[in-house]
C-alpha cells in the first residue's frame, strides 16, 4: 500500500501533507484523472442523443461505465442512476418514493443532513410520518420500531461520525419481512467497504469520497423499484416522446437523468472502481483496519476523548475525537499548522453529535488507501504536543 | 475577538501591496464589525490567528504556549490596548512634532526620530554619516590659531539648539584663548520662522551685535517661532540695533545668499538634526553637557579619564 501514494499528485506535489479528512473527500489517483481527461481528449460528444460516431463512442463508453459501477456494489446496471453525489440520491428516493399506502418511514439519529433534511422536510409538509430512532453514547440504533405501517427505512452502512457499520443485512431483512423497503446512505460504506446490494432496495453512494471526481455520484435501485420512483426533476433525455398534451416518459433509469450528464465524471468512477478493484476490496477493508488500529493507539496515547465505542474493532479508520476544555476548531488548525488536514466541527450531522455528547462539534481524523501506519503515528506525535495545551 | 481590529489594519495595509491579503483584509473587517456589536467573530480569523501563535510558540515552549492557550483573551486585550496605547501616543508625537518641531513637546530635550525622517535635511541619521565641513567660514568667536577648533551647525528657532546655548557659552568661557568657535546657521524647515531668524542674526552681526541679539533671539524663541519678522523685529529693536539699517538688511534678504552658503555646507556634511557640533573634526550630535564636552575634549589625556567619561555617559 505504500506505493500507492505514489499515484496521488496531491501527494506528490505536497510530500510533507498528510491527509486525514477522507470521509470528507478522498484524493483522485492519476487514473482517475486521465480517464477524466479521456472524455475531453478523446470523446467529447453527446450521449444518446448524437448519431455520428463519437456520439456513438461515448454512449457505448458510458454504458460500460455504468455496468462498471453497478458491479462494484454487486447491482444491476439497468438499475443505476448516476447523480451528482449521495445526497442526490437520498432526495431522489424521498421525494420519488410512492408513500400513499403507508406514510411511516424510519430513520436514526445517527444520520447525515443529507439523510435527515429530506425526510424532515417532507413530514412537515406532511406527506410522511418520521420515526427517528435514538442512539446510545456509542452510537447504537434500535431499529425495532420497524412494524407494519413502515414503508421506508432509511440508514447508513458505515456512519461518518463514529466510524462504526450497521448490520445492514439484518436491518433490510427486518424492512421487507414488514413490507417495508431499505434505502442505504453508502456515502460512507461503499468506498472503505465490500458492499452487496444483493438485499438492499436502494443505495446511494458519491464517487468524490472513492477516488472519483466531484460531482459524481449513484443512486442504485432494484428495478421492480425504479418503475413505481418518481424523478425529481425531467427535461431532454428523460422522455421517449414530447406532446404539449402527453409526455411519455422513458421507463429506463434515463428517465432519472435529465440533461446532459458529467460524462468526464463518469469516466473517473468507473476508472475509480477499477482502482479500487484492482487492489481488492477486502485488501481495503484489511489496511483500514490496521489504520483504525494505529489511530485508535495513537488517540489514546494522546490522551484524546473517543466519542463512540472506545475500542479499534469493527471500527473504520474514522474516529471523531476531542480534549477536555479545547475547541474542535482549534485542534485541527494546529494540525494543520504541521501539515495534519483533518476536519472539525459538526460533520453534517448535527442531531447525531448532540447525542454522542459532542453538542460543541468534534475533531475528526479518517484515512483511506493511501495512508499508511507511520501518518497515523505523525499525527498522534503531534496530538500528543498539542494535549499539553489541555492537560 | 479584539485580536481582529489588528489583525484587520495589518492585512488592510499588506493589500495594498499585494492582492493575496485583500481576503483576509475583508475576513477582519467582518470580524471588527461584530466585534464592535458584541456579537461572536464567525469568519475563523480569529481562530486562525490563535492556532498559528500557539502552535509556534509551542515549538519552543510547551509551557508558554499552554499559558497563551489558556489565557488567549486576556493577552488579545492585553495587547490590542497596548497597540493603541501605543498608536495614540505616536499620534501625540506626530502632533508635537508639528506644532513644536520635536515629538516629545515643547519643553523636551530628547532626540526626535521624526527630525530624520522629514524635512530637506534627513537623508542621514547616523553620525558616521556625517563629512568634516572644510572651512571655518560663519559667525566665529575665540583665537583663530586656538588648539580647539569647535564648528556648530544650528538652527535659531530649535529647542536642541537653544538648550545647547548654555554649553556653548560655557566652552568659550573654559576654553578661553584656546578655543575657536565658529557657528554656521542651519535654518531646519519644520522649524517655523527659522530662516527668518537666522537672517536677522545675520544682519545683527553687520552691526557687530550678533551675541546680544543671538542671545535674545534664544531667550524668546517661542515668539519668534510663533510671531516671526514681528517678533524679530522687536527684539532687534530692543537690541537697540540700528533699524533702518537692519530693516534694509533683512527685508531685502541682503544675507540670503551667505545664509544659502551654510545651508549648502550642512548638506554637504549631511547634518541630519541640529544642533551638530565638530569637536576638533569629531562628530557631536545633539545638546550635550559641558561636562560631556570636557570628555569629548580631554579623554585622550588619560585612561583614567576616558574610563570616567564612559562612565559618567553610561550613567547620565
Amino acid at each position: 500500500m505504500k506505493e500507492i501514494k505514489k499515484d496521488f499528485p496531491v501527494l506528490v506535489n505536497n510530500p510533507d501533507i498528510v491527509y486525514l479528512d477522507s470521509a470528507c473527500t478522498s484524493l483522485k489517483p492519476m487514473q482517475v484523472i486521465e480517464a477524466e481527461m479521456e472524455y475531453y481528449k478523446k470523446f467529447g460528444a453527446c450521449a444518446g442523443r448524437s448519431s455520428h460516431r463519437l456520439g456513438r463512442e461515448t454512449n457505448q463508453r458510458l454504458d460500460e461505465c455504468r455496468e462498471k459501477v453497478a458491479k462494484f456494489v454487486n447491482a444491476e446496471k439497468d438499475g443505476l442512476i448516476w447523480t451528482r453525489n449521495a445526497t442526490e440520491g437520498l432526495n431522489i428516493v424521498a421525494n420519488g418514493f410512492d408513500f400513499s399506502k403507508r406514510k411511516k418511514v424510519v430513520t436514526s439519529i445517527v444520520e447525515h443532513h443529507s439523510v435527515l433534511l429530506p425526510l424532515i422536510k417532507l413530514r412537515d409538509q406532511g406527506k410522511i410520518k418520521l420515526d427517528v430512532v435514538g442512539c446510545d453514547k456509542e452510537g447504537n440504533v434500535d431499529f425495532s420500531k420497524i412494524d407494519r405501517e413502515t414503508a421506508l427505512v432509511v440508514t447508513n452502512s458505515w456512519n461518518n461520525i463514529l466510524g462504526t457499520g450497521r448490520k445492514i443485512n439484518e436491518i433490510a431483512k427486518l424492512a421487507h419481512d414488514n413490507g417495508a423497503l431499505i434505502c442505504v446512505d453508502g456515502a460512507q460504506g461503499v468506498p472503505h467497504h465490500k458492499t452487496d446490494f444483493k438485499n438492499l432496495d436502494f443505495l446511494c453512494f458519491s464517487g468524490h469520497k472513492m477516488l472519483a471526481p466531484t460531482g459524481i455520484g449513484a443512486l442504485v435501485c432494484k428495478t421492480d423499484h425504479l418503475a413505481k420512483l418518481k424523478p425529481l426533476m425531467t427535461g431532454g433525455g428523460a422522455v421517449k416522446t414530447v406532446e404539449l398534451n402527453k409526455v411519455v416518459e422513458l421507463p429506463t433509469q434515463e428517465r432519472f437523468e435529465a440533461g446532459i450528464q458529467h460524462y468526464a465524471g463518469i469516466f473517473g468512477f468507473a476508472s475509480a472502481c477499477e482502482y479500487l478493484n484492482k487492489i481488492g476490496m477486502e485488501e481495503v477493508e484489511k489496511h483500514e483496519a490496521t489504520l483504525a488500529k494505529a489511530f485508535y493507539e495513537e488517540l489514546k496515547s494522546a490522551g484524546a476523548m473517543i466519542y463512540g465505542p472506545d475500542s479499534p474493532q469493527n471500527h473504520s479508520a474514522l474516529y471523531s475525537f476531542g480534549f477536555k476544555n479545547a475547541k474542535a476548531h482549534d485542534i485541527a488548525l494546529m494540525l494543520d499548522r504541521e501539515k495534519i488536514a483533518v476536519r472539525s466541527g459538526f460533520f453534517c450531522a448535527q442531531p447525531a453529535m448532540e447525542v454522542i455528547g459532542a453538542g460543541d462539534g468534534a475533531t475528526r481524523v479518517s484515512g483511506y488507501i493511501y495512508n499508511t501506519p507511520e501518518d497515523a503515528k505523525r499525527f498522534g506525535e503531534i496530538l500528543k504536543k498539542i494535549n499539553v495545551l489541555y492537560s | 475577538m479584539v485580536l481582529c481590529i489588528i489583525a484587520f489594519f495589518v492585512f488592510a495595509v499588506m493589500s495594498i501591496f499585494s492582492a493575496k491579503y485583500r481576503p483576509l483584509a475583508k475576513e477582519g473587517l467582518k470580524c471588527v464589525f461584530k466585534t464592535i456589536t458584541f456579537r461572536p467573530c464567525d469568519t475563523g480569523l480569529d481562530d486562525r490567528i490563535k492556532a498559528r501563535l500557539v502552535s509556534e510558540l509551542l515549538k519552543f515552549s510547551p509551557g508558554a504556549a499552554k499559558v497563551l492557550n489558556k489565557h488567549f483573551v486576556i493577552f488579545s486585550w492585553l495587547f490590542v490596548l497596548l497597540t493603541f496605547g501605543s498608536l495614540a501616543y505616536s499620534i501625540y508625537g506626530f502632533y508635537n512634532f508639528y506644532v513644536y518641531g520635536n515629538c516629545d513637546g515643547p519643553d523636551s530635550v530628547n532626540g526626535c526620530v521624526l527630525n530624520d525622517i522629514t524635512g530637506d535635511y534627513g537623508r542621514f541619521s547616523e553620525p558616521k554619516d556625517l563629512i568634516v565641513p572644510t572651512n571655518y567660514d560663519g559667525l566665529t568667536e575665540g583665537n583663530p590659531n586656538g588648539t580647539l577648533k569647535i564648528i556648530e551647525f544650528g538652527c535659531f528657532t530649535c529647542p536642541y539648539t537653544k538648550k545647547a546655548e548654555d554649553t556653548v557659552q560655557g566652552l568659550l568661557q573654559e576654553y578661553d584663548g584656546q578655543i575657536y568657535y565658529v557657528f554656521k546657521p542651519f535654518p531646519l524647515p519644520n522649524h517655523n520662522n527659522s530662516f527668518e531668524a537666522a537672517r536677522a542674526v545675520l544682519c545683527a552681526r553687520d552691526q557687530g551685535k550678533m551675541w546680544e541679539f543671538r542671545k535674545e533671539v534664544f531667550k524668546q524663541q517661542d515668539v519668534c517661532r510663533t510671531d516671526g519678522t514681528l517678533a524679530i523685529k522687536e527684539l532687534a529693536q530692543n537690541a537697540q540695533l540700528d533699524m533702518d539699517k537692519f530693516n534694509k538688511c533683512y527685508d531685502n534678504n541682503e544675507t540670503d545668499a551667505e545664509l544659502g552658503k551654510y545651508v549648502q555646507q550642512g548638506k554637504d556634511a549631511h547634518i541630519y538634526a541640529t544642533p551638530t557640533f565638530f569637536v576638533n573634526d569629531k562628530p557631536v550630535v545633539g545638546p550635550k553637557t559641558l561636562d560631556q564636552f570636557r570628555c569629548e575634549i580631554e579623554k585622550k589625556d588619560s585612561l583614567v579619564k576616558e574610563i570616567g567619561c564612559l562612565l559618567g555617559q553610561w550613567w547620565g
